[in-house]
């Protein structure tokens, strides 16, 4: 009698067990990619980080920074805190590190990049200006495909290969792309030589995923350059996404305050 | 005006000072040291530069900022204008004058010491601050305010008094408006400038007023000084065309009582896959000479005092830089006069010791024909310079 009652409750679990596999089966690489930018580029965010990069002959360099993003990354501004070398030094960030500032405050000069500059490291970090301002760029400047699911930094991730675009002003010629099916972090990432897509350039590598304000975060990230044997993490020592950033922010004059 | 700008930046200061808590205090120390080879001889000339900064910010719309600035010099200090002046010219001064020395005397000064009230629709900066102007790398055209060392174009500028207002308007256009007191409205710098975006590209029109001193130095017994009031109308910008960064700058300069002259600046730069980074700049300034035959002893000086930004009316400037290891940065310039062929090489080495120490080594070496804009003449030099951040 118990054994009966239980059936229609077990038919119903394994329906939507089945149903809710399927749907994890037939989730499209462009649906995973729009998922990880909105994880990735939330609508308003406001962080204090450090940067810290081992250089090639073991020395150590540290940054700190506030960085603030808007629009779902499609704006970033970052303000430098320390080392004393760089203080007060910002980098303005609009169209998804299209059109890149840089404000020197010693010579009190803003300087405008061109997008080759996205391939510069910025402070001679493994970071380019690119990476850090990749707001919409998955989606915009690569076409997806997904590979797969493979198990990566033991989670059950969705593997993708996301290639430039044609017209793309990017500086890799390809991704690939481990991404946690549960929070839709991208737990690793593979970046492929602008000029060679075989040959691998620098991977990322997110730690520590924590909720913050609703939103996965991963604390720490850590980029390391396969080519020049260099590494540098990036960590979050404060950040909420729970603020009112006005557009004044991300411009010269946000720059200068 | 001048010195009430100055009274309300010091009294700013002293207010500040019960608070030092407050203070945000942090510069740089620079021990500099300079080798030149000049007629067959070595000279050596060291500083020591100190610099320390004080930031203050009272509240979220008001900050102060201040740097006071000690420089003390070394080795041989006196020089003579006159030794990089091609023979022929210098030998045609009369006798009596021998004030062409230039001194390196020891400094002690207030650079930059200023008020910033940020107000929701403007901001306003007063007191002794830095100006800088236009999108060039080594020439700015429009800039009136200050001169570039071309062997080192990126080193700071000092301050100028001025009240400053910054206007933010709409679709990213924004309005400056500068007045720079001297003793009188007639003398002082006033300029104008409206700035916007189109597409990848920033542009700025702006217009100046200032009074232009000019130094006739082929007097017998003196130096002959001509203020004209010079007014300038210029533009630029700065964007990106066909994978290149571009820019341009020009300006127009009326001269009242004197002739009229225009100066223009085209840019371009590109970072190669390897992190390569290659810019050149031609500059042309109509009132400079394109003959070295012609240049006189008033072209000379008056490029040395930095009164007149070119010797020679068409020049380009090739920056090249690449990152040897994670560390060092080496690369160099070239200065190119293309109205008499003569070029000055400047190679260049940025190490980075630690993240608050670097040292830098900068050449210097002329390889024209003597009598020309960088003739074998003027001698060669190398400096290395190391800055510590606190």
């Amino acid at each position: 009698m118990k054994l009966k009652a239980f059936i229609p409750l077990i038919f119903c679990i394994g329906f939507f067990c089945a149903k809710s596999a399927s749907a994890q089966i037939s989730i499209t690489a462009d649906t995973i990619i729009q998922k990880v930018t909105r994880v990735m580029n939330p609508a308003q965010s406001k962080a204090k980080m450090k940067m810290t990069i081992m250089t090639t002959s073991k020395k150590t360099r540290t940054f700190v920074y506030l960085a603030y993003s808007a629009n779902h990354g499609e704006k970033t501004l970052m303000k430098y805190l320390q080392p004393s070398r760089v203080k007060g030094q910002a980098i303005l960030m609009l169209n998804n590190a299209d059109d890149i500032w840089v404000y020197f405050p010693r010579t009190r000069r803003v300087r405008k990049l061109a997008t080759h500059a996205k391939k510069q490291k910025m402070e001679g970090s493994d970071f380019s200006y690119e990476d850090m301002g990749v707001g919409d760029a998955f989606i915009d400047e690569f076409s997806s495909r997904l590979l797969g699911e493979e198990k990566k930094e033991g989670q059950v991730c969705y593997r993708l290969e996301l290639k430039r675009k044609p017209k793309s002003s990017s500086g890799y010629s390809k991704l690939v792309m481990w991404v946690d099916k549960e929070s839709f972090v991208p737990l690793v990432v593979d970046y492929y030589h602008d000029d060679d897509s075989t040959l691998l350039g620098k991977q990322l590598v997110c730690n520590d995923i924590k909720v913050i304000d609703k939103i996965p975060t991963p604390m720490q990230m850590v980029m390391y350059n396969k080519l020049d044997r260099t590494q540098t993490s990036m960590e979050f020592l404060e950040v909420t996404y729970k603020v009112e950033l006005k557009d004044d922010l991300f411009t010269e004059r946000g720059m200068k305050k | 005006m001048r010195k009430l700008l100055c009274g309300v930046s010091l009294s700013l200061l002293l207010i500040t000072r019960p608070s030092a808590q407050e203070v945000d205090i942090f510069g740089y120390f620079e021990p500099q040291f300079s080798l030149i080879y000049l007629d067959d001889d070595y000279y050596q000339l060291q500083s020591n530069k100190l610099r320390v900064d004080l930031k203050s910010t009272l509240s979220e719309n008001v900050e102060f900022g201040a740097n006071f600035n000690w420089i003390l010099y070394y080795g041989k200090r006196d020089w003579n204008f006159l030794d990089y002046v091609p023979q022929k010219v210098s030998s045609s001064i009369p006798l009596e004058r021998e004030d062409y020395q230039f001194t390196y005397e020891d400094r002690n000064f207030l650079d930059n010491a200023y008020l910033r009230l940020s107000f929701p629709s403007f901001d306003l900066m007063v007191g002794k601050q830095q100006i800088s102007l236009g999108t060039g790398y080594a020439f700015n055209p429009t800039d009136v305010f200050n001169f570039k060392d071309l062997m080192d174009p990126t080193y700071e500028q000092p301050g100028h008094n001025a009240l400053r207002i910054d206007l933010p308007l709409k679709d990213g256009f924004s309005l400056l408006a500068l007045y720079s007191p001297e003793s009188d409205w007639e003398e002082s710098g006033k300029l104008l400038r409206l700035k916007g975006r189109w597409g990848h590209f920033d542009f700025s029109v702006i217009g100046t007023e200032t009074q232009w001193t000019i130094t006739d130095y082929t007097y017998p017994c003196y130096n002959f000084i001509a203020a004209y009031r010079r007014r300038l109308l210029g533009a630029d910008f700065v964007g990106e065309l066909l994978g290149l960064g571009v820019w341009a700058e020009g300006a127009y300069n009326f001269v009242k009582e004197s002739k009229d002259f225009w100066e223009l600046v085209v840019g371009g730069d590109y970072t190669f896959d390897s992190e390569l980074y290659l810019m050149l700049e031609f500059y042309h300034h109509s009132l400079a000479k394109s003959d070295y035959h012609l240049y006189d002893l008033n072209d000379w000086l008056g490029f040395f005092y930095q009164e007149q930004r070119s010797l020679t009316q068409n020049q380009v400037y090739c920056f090249v830089q690449y990152p040897a290891t994670d560390l060092l940065k080496i690369g160099g310039s070239t200065l190119i006069s293309l109205s008499d062929g003569s070029i000055a090489l400047v190679p260049t080495m940025l190490y980075s010791f630690h993240e608050n120490i670097e040292f830098t080594l900068i050449g210097n070496i002329n390889i024209g024909k003597d009598g020309k804009a960088y003739g074998k003449n003027q001698g060669h030099s190398l400096l290395l310079r190391s800055r510590i951040y606190f």
